[in-house]
C-alpha cells in the first residue's frame, strides 16, 4: 500500500505525462463507445468549441499562478461581442469594429487590474464585481437584442476551413498557445509570474515590478477573451449580450486540471492544453456516446474535485 | 488599534464615535440610509409600509444565506455552490411536499439535503484540503447535474398550502420569510458575540496559523461553517418554495455570486476575520433596496446586472479607502 503510494508520488514528476495518459485513456474509451468519435472530422470539429475556452485559460493560467482568479472572462466575452455587433451595426466598419471589440476586451482587463494592483483588492472580489457588471452593461446597452446582419467574411474567422478540413481559429490557438507559452518560459517577465505566485512578498523585495506584471496579466487575458469573443461572434453569427454566461468556470476547470494550483506558484501552458482537449473531448464523447447533458454537469464538477484533490496530493509528496 | 489612536487625540465620545466608524458595516449601513432618503426623494410610492416591507421579503431568501455565508467568508473560506444547493433543496422539500404534505417534513428534507451538502464540502475543504473556491465551484456544477438527474428536467408543481408557511405564513402583521430572516439574524449575532464556536470563526480567520498553535480546532471550525450554509440553504429553500409554490430545475442560478455581494458589500472582508452578521444582513437589504428602487425610478431591469456588479466595486472600493484612512478598527 504505503510502497504503491511511494511509487505514485516517484511518477509525479511529470504530471502532463499523467494527464497525457488521461487523454489516451479517454480517447480509447471514446472510440469504444461510439463509432463517430475516432474520425478526423468529429476531432476536428471538437476543437471549435474548445478553441475559445482555450484562448481565455492560456491568460487563466497566467493569472492563476500568480496566486489571482478572473471570474469576469465570461462576461467580458459577452461585452467584446455586442461591442463588435453594434458598433457594426451603427455604420462602423466590420475591421474597425472588430479592433474595437479587442480594445474593449483589453480595457475590461486593465479595469480588473487597477482594481487588483492598486487598490490591493482581493481578485476574486475584484472580478465578481466586473463579472456581474461587465454581464450587464452588455445586456443593458444593447436592451436584450441581437445583431446578426454581418458580411459574409465575417464567418472566416469561426467557420473557415484551411487546407480541406483544419478549422481556421485552431491556427490561431496554436500560434496563441506558442506564443504564451514562450512568454511564460522563456523571458525574465514569465519567471516573474512565478516569482509572485510562489511568494508575493519576496518577489517585492527582490525587485519584481509586481503591479507591471499584474495588469499586464490581467489586460494581456481581456486581449485573449476579445480574441475568442471575435471567434465565438462569428461562429455563432451573433451578437448578443448574454453569451459566454457560464464559460468562465469551464476555463477555471481547464487550468486545474491541466495542474496550476489555485493557490498559485506552479502551472504549465502545456498542461492546460491538455487540461482544455480532456475536458473538450469528454464533452464530445459523452455527448456522441448518447449521455444526456445532464450527466456532463455532474461529471465536469466531479472530475474539477478529482483533478484538484490528485493536484495537492502529488504537490504533498513534493514537499 | 484606532481606539488607542483616538484616545491620544482627544474625548471619550470622540473615541466612541471612532469606534462605530471602524467598525466594518458602518459604510454599508450609511450607503443604505442614503439610498433610502434618496429614493423616498425620487419616487413617492417608496417610503411605505407596503414597499419596504415587500423589500424586506424579497431579499430573504439571499438574507437568510448570506448570513451563514458570512461565517464561512469570516472564516477566510468562501462558499460559491449555494445557488445549486438551493435548488436541491427546494426539489428535496418539494417532493416531501408533494408526496405527503405538512409543514415539517418537507423543512426537514430540505435542511438535511442542506447540511448533507455542506458537510461533502466542509470534508472536502478540511480533509481532503482542496481550496474552498475549488470545492464549491465543483459542487455548484455537481449539484445542478443531480437536480436534473432526480427530477428529469420536471417541474414540481401543486405544492399544498400548508407546506407553504415560510413563504406565504405570517405573525402579527409580519411575513413569514422577514420574521425568518430577523430570527436567524438575531441567533447568528448571539453566536457571533457568545458562543465558543462563533468566537472561534474569527480566530480562524484573523489567522489560521495561530489559532492552530493556541489550540483551536481549525478544521471544527471550518466544517460546521459549510455545514451552517447547508441548514441555512435548506431553510431558505422553503421560503422560496412556499413564495413560488413551485420547484423549477434552474431555481437559484446565479444566487451564489448575489449572496458573495452581500457578505462584501455589507462589509465583511473576503479575506477573512473580520465583519460580521449585521454587515451580511445589511448586504442583503442594501441589494434589496436598491433592486426595488431602480424598478420604482424607472430604470429598465436589463440594468439590474450592471448595478450591481459596480455596487460590489464601490463597496469593496469604500472599504479600502475607509481602512486607509481610519486604520481597521475594532
Amino acid at each position: 500500500m504505503s510502497s504503491a503510494v511511494e511509487v505514485m508520488r516517484r511518477l509525479r514528476f511529470s504530471r502532463e505525462l499523467v494527464l497525457l495518459g488521461v487523454l489516451i485513456a479517454l480517447v480509447i474509451v471514446m472510440s469504444l463507445l461510439s463509432p463517430l468519435f475516432f474520425t478526423l472530422g468529429n476531432l476536428l470539429n471538437t476543437s471549435r468549441y474548445f478553441v475559445e475556452v482555450g484562448l481565455m485559460a492560456l491568460g487563466m493560467t497566467l493569472i492563476i499562478i500568480t496566486g489571482g482568479i478572473d471570474l469576469s472572462v465570461g462576461s467580458n466575452l459577452a461585452l467584446v461581442s455586442v461591442a463588435v455587433g453594434f458598433t457594426f451595426a451603427a455604420g462602423l466598419p466590420l475591421p474597425v469594429a472588430i479592433l474595437f471589440g479587442l480594445m474593449v476586451g483589453m480595457a475590461a482587463g486593465f479595469f480588473n487590474s487597477i482594481f487588483i494592483t492598486f487598490l490591493e483588492l482581493h481578485p476574486l472580489v475584484v472580478t465578481l464585481g466586473t463579472f456581474a457588471l461587465f454581464q450587464g452593461l452588455a445586456y443593458g446597452l444593447t436592451g436584450a437584442r441581437a445583431v446578426s446582419d454581418f458580411p459574409d467574411w465575417f464567418a472566416y474567422f469561426g467557420q473557415a476551413y484551411l487546407l480541406g478540413a483544419v478549422p481556421g481559429q485552431l491556427i490561431i490557438f496554436l500560434v496563441a498557445v506558442v506564443v504564451v507559452w514562450l512568454i511564460l518560459s522563456r523571458t525574465s517577465f514569465g519567471r516573474y509570474v512565478y516569482a509572485i505566485g510562489n511568494n508575493e512578498e519576496a518577489a517585492r523585495f527582490s525587485g519584481v515590478p509586481i503591479r507591471r506584471v499584474k495588469v499586464a496579466i490581467y489586460t494581456g487575458t481581456g486581449l485573449l477573451v476579445a480574441i475568442a469573443s471575435v471567434i465565438y461572434t462569428s461562429r455563432v453569427y451573433t451578437a448578443r449580450g448574454d453569451v459566454g454566461l457560464g464559460l468562465e468556470l469551464d476555463v477555471i476547470s481547464a487550468v486545474v486540471l491541466g495542474g496550476a494550483s489555485i493557490y498559485g506558484g506552479s502551472g504549465t501552458i502545456g498542461g492546460t492544453v491538455l487540461g482544455i482537449v480532456i475536458i473538450a473531448i469528454l464533452r464530445n464523447g459523452l455527448l456522441l456516446a448518447g449521455v444526456p447533458s445532464t450527466w456532463q454537469l455532474f461529471i465536469l464538477g466531479v472530475l474539477l474535485l478529482v483533478a484538484v484533490f490528485l493536484n495537492e496530493f502529488f504537490r504533498k509528496g513534493e514537499e | 488599534m484606532s481606539e488607542a489612536r483616538a484616545r491620544v487625540a482627544g474625548t471619550e465620545s470622540g473615541a466612541r464615535f471612532r469606534r462605530y466608524l471602524g467598525r466594518p458595516e458602518t459604510p454599508a449601513l450609511a450607503f443604505l440610509v442614503l439610498l433610502v432618503v434618496a429614493f423616498s426623494v425620487l419616487s413617492d410610492k417608496f417610503l411605505s409600509v407596503p414597499n419596504l416591507e415587500s423589500i424586506l421579503t424579497s431579499v430573504a431568501v439571499l438574507g437568510v444565506i448570506a448570513l451563514a455565508v458570512n461565517q464561512v467568508v469570516l472564516c477566510g473560506e468562501i462558499d460559491i455552490s449555494t445557488g445549486s444547493m438551493l435548488g436541491l433543496c427546494a426539489v428535496a422539500g418539494g417532493a416531501a411536499a408533494q408526496s405527503t404534505g405538512g409543514f415539517l417534513l418537507p423543512l426537514v428534507a430540505a435542511v438535511a439535503v442542506g447540511a448533507l451538502c455542506g458537510a461533502i464540502n466542509g470534508t472536502l475543504v478540511t480533509l481532503g484540503r482542496i481550496p474552498s473556491i475549488i470545492v464549491t465551484l465543483g459542487m455548484l456544477y455537481a449539484l445542478r447535474g443531480v437536480i436534473l438527474l432526480v427530477t428529469g428536467g420536471a417541474w414540481i408543481t401543486g405544492v399544498p398550502n400548508e407546506s407553504r408557511v415560510l413563504g406565504m405564513g405570517s405573525l402579527f402583521g409580519l411575513s413569514a420569510p422577514v420574521i425568518v430572516l430577523f430570527g436567524l439574524f438575531v441567533v447568528m449575532e448571539v453566536v457571533g458575540r457568545h458562543s465558543t464556536w462563533g468566537r472561534n470563526v474569527y480566530a480562524v480567520g484573523g489567522n489560521r496559523r495561530a489559532a492552530r498553535l493556541a489550540g483551536l480546532p481549525t478544521n471544527r471550525v471550518r466544517f460546521f461553517a459549510f455545514v451552517l450554509v447547508g441548514v441555512f440553504v435548506g431553510i431558505a429553500s422553503m421560503i422560496y418554495m412556499g413564495r413560488a409554490g413551485s420547484v423549477q430545475t434552474n431555481t437559484g442560478t446565479g444566487l451564489e455570486l448575489q449572496v458573495v455581494a452581500a457578505v462584501v458589500i455589507g462589509g465583511t472582508s473576503i479575506s477573512g476575520g473580520r465583519g460580521s452578521s449585521l454587515a451580511a444582513l445589511t448586504g442583503a437589504i442594501l441589494i434589496g433596496v436598491i433592486l426595488n428602487g431602480l424598478v420604482l425610478v424607472g430604470v429598465p431591469g436589463i440594468w439590474q446586472q450592471a448595478v450591481l456588479g459596480a455596487l460590489i466595486l464601490l463597496a469593496v472600493t469604500t472599504d479600502v479607502v475607509r481602512r486607509r484612512l481610519v486604520g481597521d478598527g475594532v
